[in-house]
């Protein structure tokens, strides 16, 4: 039977200190480990985008209302064909509005087939902007800038996630205990009018 | 710890000698290959530290027949909450048929879908009554089908809002980040 010596054997009638390694069970043993994990192993990696919604909740009587001075968000239009428009909108007042071309790069498989798109230019634009009008930039700031995404009804929902991800490139410091961590610096909204 | 000298560990131990030769050839090209046991187990071993890192507990996300899932970079980790998906003109929670696209296709207007809301309401009552005391994290995970067009995206998703589920997610298939 194979087996592994890993040392001489006793001398003088003492009982040995060195003993074998029997292989024919040690390779059982890495072998159904083999089987078991390759069994349970997840080879897709299905992750997540948020998308929250600004709808109204039931009234909280217990909670004093405070009136909160309106900070200026960004407001991404995709209706048009070959623009974006980016609008940073303080309550209802137009603070900047800025159009940048709608060109997309596609993503494809590893069969070359195209299965989304990109749009880097709409990402540099953001970030640009977030740079120079964002109010939430410090590390220790809790709150986040806000984005709401206004999109037309025949738009495809591959189009529609490219440019919350291309929203989402924008990060910022945050103090979250880990060094150096970084976060999407926008809470995007999704518009459903 | 003792030395051995190299040599072949199998098939050495066969006492009667027509079936050793049988076995090792008979003096012809032997038909048994030697197997080195040092390079198998490392190998092996390789195989076990790569699965066992990649290993996830937390198990695979459901997903619905024929979806194709949009990618994206700046995703991050599932979590456990109602799925909603929407394929093939059905929607589904939880892979429970609950209505179809059909009418809002056909008429181009957000609509708030009934069947999706009373389930979700339905879920909600439940959450709430298995966990009291507890605050409703509100979270929903949308699986909807790149293709599907933005008039059924706002409809799944303002029906879902208004069934207590403000905070929505759409499923992704995560792609690596790029740099720049």
């Amino acid at each position: 039977m194979a087996g592994v010596d890993v040392g001489g054997g006793g001398k003088g009638g003492k009982k040995a200190l060195d003993s074998e390694i029997n292989m024919v069970p040690f390779i059982d043993l890495l072998m159904v480990t083999i089987a078991f994990l390759l069994i349970t192993a997840v080879w897709s990696h299905m992750s997540r985008i948020n998308a929250n919604a600004q709808v109204p909740g039931p009234p909280r009587p217990d909670e004093e209302i405070t009136q909160v001075e309106p900070e200026p968000s960004l407001h991404v239009e995709m209706r048009d064909q070959n623009n974006f428009k980016l609008i940073w909108k303080t309550g209802s007042t137009v603070v900047i509005e800025k159009s940048v071309p709608r060109k997309a790069e596609e993503t494809r498989d590893a069969t070359g087939k195209v299965t989304g798109s990109k749009y880097p230019e709409l990402a540099n634009e953001v970030e640009e902007q977030w740079k120079a009008t964002g109010k939430h930039r410090d590390a220790s700031d809790r709150k986040f800038d806000q984005a709401v995404l206004h999109t037309d009804n025949d738009t495809k929902f591959s189009d529609i996630v490219a440019v919350i991800d291309a929203i989402y490139k924008t990060h910022r410091p945050f103090n979250s205990g880990k060094p150096g961590d970084l976060v999407p610096a926008f809470n995007v909204t999704f518009a459903v009018n | 710890m003792a030395i051995h000298q190299p040599g072949r560990r199998l098939l050495h131990g066969i006492t009667l000698k027509f079936v050793s030769d049988h076995v090792s050839g008979g003096g012809k090209r032997n038909i048994n290959a030697g197997l080195s046991l040092t390079s198998m187990i490392d190998f092996l071993i390789v195989v076990v530290v790569f699965l066992l890192m990649t290993f996830n507990s937390s198990g695979e996300t459901p997903l619905a027949k024929n979806v194709r899932l949009p990618k994206a970079e700046n995703s991050v980790d599932m979590v456990d909450a109602p799925l909603v998906g929407v394929v093939g003109g059905q929607i589904l929670v939880d892979g429970a048929t609950t209505g179809n696209t059909r009418e809002i296709e056909e008429s181009k207007q957000v609509k708030r879908i009934e069947e999706l809301f009373n389930v979700l309401k339905a879920k909600r009552e439940l959450w709430k009554q298995t966990r009291p005391g507890k605050e409703f994290p509100g979270v929903v995970v949308l699986q909807i089908d790149r293709d599907v067009p933005a008039v059924v995206v706002k409809s799944v998703f303002q029906t879902s809002a208004f069934a207590g589920y403000p905070n929505v997610s759409f499923m992704v298939d995560g792609a690596p980040k790029t740099k720049g």
